[in-house]
């Protein structure tokens, strides 16, 4: 016998109402759960995307990059196009590694149910992408070449050494490709590319010359305010109306998108742990009700106030705890759900976003149970502690 | 004070109840000693005064005045009063109660609820529960939980379990009252028994009938001991 089992076999004499009070508080902390290991997985998640983009600064042509990037992937002709000659100023630009040009454009057919987007790449470009793996092939091999990405490869169902035809009558004449490479899956936008080389796009579609955005690798990432500042300087005396914005910020702008959804998370998750406390006050201090004789009876026989307030807070504790426990389960059984759900729900989720757990997501979800246990528990243990035993034994006779 | 080797030093005790405006003398000082092994009947009709004496005596509540002595300790005298942590470890130690009902655990088998009193103490004795209900007759019972006992082997179970500390004294408020008279008598047996044994017993009934079969009898009227 110990104080363990006493409160163990108190919690489980009403198990209904047990349970319902665990259930409360498993849900708090499913929340809670789900809500930091997302803040955790889709930081990480953004942060290895913009690392595997091996990219520090990137040059578009002014305009809102996001609006850009709504009008590729939904068809119709990318805003603004920057010259070629510009590219060779940024290639000179003092403390840049490497950097690729890049052009796209998008055939959209069959009313956008079909819906090919175009990239046109430099030999520079796998320096910038060095995690880049062909699950076929490899890179060109001659100017009418391509390489696809995993899921463009399978709805075509060509694989290396096949060959696909461009064509967008009448801006886009009929064009041979030979497939020289495919992706592994990455789930990312390159699954969903053709890349073809950059010379070829630009004849292909008719813009010879032009470019829609440069990326620039820096060979030492903590010059890139200096880099950033002089390639801006560069673009005012060219009067080339470039916009020179560090993918870091990038980051930044994503995550800051996001707190606001996490505030409020953050509230529900509180009213959540505001509910699930109530409820484990209440039935605690039931319990404490219930067994006034029997707490009394205690005391007559020998224990303290000090002994009864810690048979109580441990039950209190054994209650929040289990809760805090069902609720890291229930939060590892429906997190697939919870990012599908995500998926379908943000602007933009990470190709590699899951969620999962980490020992600090367990830890805190379990010292927030501890802590709410202690709280919870504080009131009901002191009212049993001043219970007083002859009016608790009195009680019954009349 | 300290009485030699008297359990029970009770002089000029006397407790009072404030009901709202009123005061209710419950008793009005009363002086009693009880020696170890001995075996005192406190006898007296309903409201005399039986419970709260007892409370007094096993420290669960505090005399308005007079002397108190229990096992060597103090509760109190004249002003004076012992702590509450005084007042628990004299219950752990030195006193056991029993009760007209029987106040066991419902989630507890017989062996765990003669435990518990062990448990603020950080003992397991789990074979001495089991001789000690043995010794009460209940040997073949340790496993069931009270709704699968009689009344009779509750009391038994309440018995065991305020045996455990090894008091010197055993506080026994009425323990008979819900029994019928052929277990009432196996239970008071049991007890004379115990008090021959060398446990002080102090037993507060209403039964003139127990009474004759007590060492000494306290007959108690409206707050007062009355002679003979
Ligand atoms: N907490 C209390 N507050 C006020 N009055 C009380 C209190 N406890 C006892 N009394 C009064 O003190 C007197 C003695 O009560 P006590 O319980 O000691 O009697 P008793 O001899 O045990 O009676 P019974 O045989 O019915 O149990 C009674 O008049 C009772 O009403
Ligand atoms: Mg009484």
């Amino acid at each position: 016998m110990s104080w363990i089992a006493i409160a163990l076999k108190n919690i489980l004499r009403r198990p209904i109402r047990s349970i319902l009070t665990v259930a409360g508080v498993a849900i708090a902390v499913a929340m809670l759960f789900n809500l930091l290991e997302f803040q955790r997985g889709y930081e990480k998640g953004l942060r290895s995307e913009l690392s595997d983009l091996g990219a520090h600064i990137m040059i578009v042509p002014r305009g809102c990059p996001y609006e850009a990037a709504t009008i590729v992937l939904h068809g119709g002709k990318w805003p603004r196009y920057m010259e070629e000659d510009w590219y060779s100023v940024v290639r000179g630009t003092d403390g840049i590694e490497s950097s690729t040009g890049i052009i796209m454009d998008a055939i959209i057919r069959d009313g956008g149910r079909e819906n090919l987007i175009y990239m046109g790449i430099d030999d520079d470009y796998p320096e910038l992408r060095p995690s880049w793996k062909y699950e076929r092939g490899g890179w060109f091999d001659e100017p009418a070449s391509a390489i696809l990405g995993a899921s463009v490869a399978r709805s075509m169902g060509v694989s290396a050494g096949d060959t696909i035809t461009i064509h967008d009558e009448p801006r886009v004449p009929a064009t041979q490709m030979k497939v020289a490479g495919v992706l592994e899956r990455t789930n990312s936008q390159d699954d969903g590319l053709i890349f073809l080389p950059q010379h070829t796009l630009q004849k292909v579609f008719g813009l010879e010359g032009k470019l829609v955005v440069i990326l620039v690798k820096l060979s030492d990432v903590s010059r890139t305010d200096e880099v950033v500042s002089s390639l801006r300087q560069a673009s005012m005396e060219a009067d080339a109306g470039m916009n020179v914005f560090p993918l870091s910020e990038l980051l930044n702008t994503l995550t800051s998108l996001l707190s606001s959804t996490r505030v409020f998370v953050l509230a529900i998750v509180v009213v959540a742990f505001v509910i699930g406390g109530v409820g484990v006050l209440t039935t605690i201090l039931m319990a404490v009700f219930e067994r006034t004789r029997e707490i009394g009876m205690m005391k007559a026989m020998g224990a303290a106030r000090v002994d009864v307030f810690r048979l109580v807070w441990l039950e209190t504790l054994f209650t929040t705890i289990g809760g805090g426990l069902a609720g890291v389960l229930l939060a590892l059984l429906s997190g697939r759900g919870v990012v599908a759900l995500l998926r379908l729900v943000l602007p933009h989720t990470p190709a590699d976003f899951a969620m999962g757990m980490s020992g600090s997501t367990f830890g805190i979800c379990i010292g927030v149970s501890v802590v709410l246990g202690v709280i919870a528990g504080t009131w009901p243990a002191w009212r049993a502690a001043s219970i007083s035993p002859i009016t608790a034994i009195r009680g019954g006779s009349s | 004070m300290k009485q030699n080797g008297q359990i029970v030093y009770a002089q000029n005790l006397a407790k009072s109840y404030a009901v709202g405006k009123r005061e209710i003398e419950a008793l009005r000082g009363i002086d009693f000693t009880i020696s170890p092994g001995e075996f005192v009947v406190l006898l007296g009709p309903s409201g005399a005064g039986k419970t709260t004496t007892l409370n007094l005596v096993g420290g669960l509540d505090r005399p308005t005045s007079g002397a108190l002595s229990v096992a060597g300790q103090m509760v109190a005298e004249g002003e004076l009063h012992a702590t509450e942590r005084s007042l628990d470890a004299l219950r752990r130690e030195q006193v056991g109660f029993v009760f007209s009902e029987f106040h066991l655990l419902p989630t507890l088998t017989a062996v765990e609820n003669v435990q518990v009193p062990l448990v603020w103490v950080d003992e397991s004795g789990r074979d001495r529960a089991e001789a000690l209900l043995c010794r009460v007759g209940l040997g073949h019972r340790l496993t069931h939980r009270p709704d699968e006992l009689s009344g009779g082997e509750m009391q038994r179970v309440a018995l065991a379990r305020a045996l455990i500390n090894e008091p010197a004294l055993l506080l026994a408020d009425e323990p008979t009252a819900n029994l019928d008279t052929s277990t009432r008598d196996e239970i008071f047996e049991l007890l004379r028994e115990l008090s021959n044994e060398g446990l002080a017993i102090l037993f507060a009934t209403h039964d003139h009938e127990l009474a004759e079969r007590g060492d000494t009898v306290l007959r108690l009227s409206d707050g007062v001991i009355l002679d003979g």
